[in-house]
């Protein structure tokens, strides 16, 4: 619970996982296009994770992997980390990820994700200081959301610094100073 | 209200490094009389025409735009200890010149104020200016070779460079935890799970042996 206000958690619990259901369930309409308000048994459906995540502590349901963790994906990212357009497969690529370790078979997912991260923190985020900002602008559209948040940071950082550096106004006035005191009589 | 610090990014901002490099002691050379100023910090002075005296840099510049004293560039601030410094910043890769916490501030408020008193003005700033792009330089680099360690160690790095990476390498290490700590959840659980691992799956980095 202690991510509950925290927008990108629930941003990345809203991602769609596929899940195979294990029970037939009465009453729901998951498909708004099926005619009957049901869902068979061994239906395979997109639900967003929060719910997917709940029905499989009930064992309603098992979740396969989605589609940005496939086998196609990995190769490239096994090709080369820094270069794939991660932020159109999945913004919140590597909480989800994380969020779906304990719940899937397959356990290679921690260890495609530090690896990719490994590399593109390398090949990537380490240049924020000393490039400029028009390079970083070809490569900003494939970060994912915590990657940006990395390069913001960085950013934000080394613009303050340069401003101190130029100068600008050394002292400034507080603003209760400024003011003009009330004459009281 | 720009030099204080951001709430958004708890962000230390550079005019708030300086304010506290202000605290480091200089020598002026008074040209006035004065009694001893007693402050919590502890007492500076007396100031005795040409008698040189310790005081915080913040007095120092306090007085020297009262015209009151002149300043005494600190040992290290000469065209021939920062030729010295610069070349083995640039020899050695991986390691950091020891220069004072705070010689980024400190070079700033001298060439700012006393901009007489320093020998080889302007061959000392273009030197501290590139002394201080070569270890940024080289600061990056380092950053690049983190593994997700737990521990960083870099030695001799100063007020400014440490505030400058501050924000950005805390997040990265945290995002390396994150990543480490399901990777080894991942070793343990697996030994115990029934189902066969795909070895195509596997990433072409060498995994830990279990």
């Amino acid at each position: 619970m202690a991510k509950y206000y925290d927008i990108d958690d629930i941003l990345t619990e809203e991602e769609f996982a596929p899940v195979l259901f294990h029970k037939a369930v009465n009453g729901v309409t998951v498909d708004p296009s099926s005619e009957t308000n049901s869902v068979e048994q061994g239906a395979k459906v997109e639900l967003p994770f929060w719910l997917a995540h709940e029905l499989h502590l009930r064992q309603v349901v098992s979740i396969n992997l989605p589609s940005c963790f496939d086998q196609k994906t990995r190769l490239e990212i096994q090709a080369d980390a820094a270069c794939v357009d991660l932020r159109s497969r999945c913004p919140y690529f590597y909480e989800f990820g994380c969020k779906l370790q304990p719940l899937v078979a397959d356990r290679t997912i921690g260890i495609l994700l530090s690896t990719a991260f490994k590399i593109r923190y390398k090949e990537r985020l380490t240049k924020v200081y000393t490039a400029a900002h028009i390079t970083a602008s070809t490569f900003l559209p494939l970060l994912t959301k915590e990657e940006t948040n990395l390069y913001e940071e960085a950013h934000l950082s080394m613009t303050a610094f340069k401003k101190w550096r130029t100068g600008g106004p050394r002292f400034q006035i507080a603003s209760i100073l400024g003011r003009k005191r009330k004459e009281s009589y | 209200m720009a030099g204080q610090t951001d709430p958004h990014t708890s962000l230390i901002s550079p005019q708030e490094v300086e304010f506290m490099a202000e605290d480091e002691m200089v020598e002026i050379v008074p040209n006035m009389n004065m009694n001893p100023l007693n402050f919590i910090s502890g007492d500076f002075g007396r100031f005795i025409p040409q008698i040189p005296t310790k005081v915080p840099l913040w007095l120092a510049v306090a007085l020297k735009r009262r015209g009151k004293c002149t300043f005494r560039p600190p040992g290290w601030f000469s065209v021939d200890n920062l030729t010295q410094i610069l070349e083995a910043e640039r020899e050695s890769q991986s390691t950091f010149q020891p220069l004072p916490f705070s010689y980024v501030e400190i070079a700033r408020l001298l060439f700012d104020h006393a901009r007489d008193d320093i020998p080889d003005m302007y061959m000392v700033r273009s030197l501290v200016e590139d002394i201080r792009d070569v270890r940024l330089h080289k600061l990056e680099t380092n950053l690049g070779s983190f593994q997700g360690t737990s521990a960083v160690k870099i030695s001799s790095v100063s007020a400014m460079e440490v505030n400058l990476v501050r924000p950005f390498v805390r997040r990265a290490l945290e995002a390396f935890y994150k990543h480490d700590k399901p990777e080894a959840d991942a070793d343990r659980d697996s030994r115990s799970s029934r189902q066969p691992r795909e070895s195509n799956n596997e990433p072409r980095r060498p995994l830990r042996q279990r």
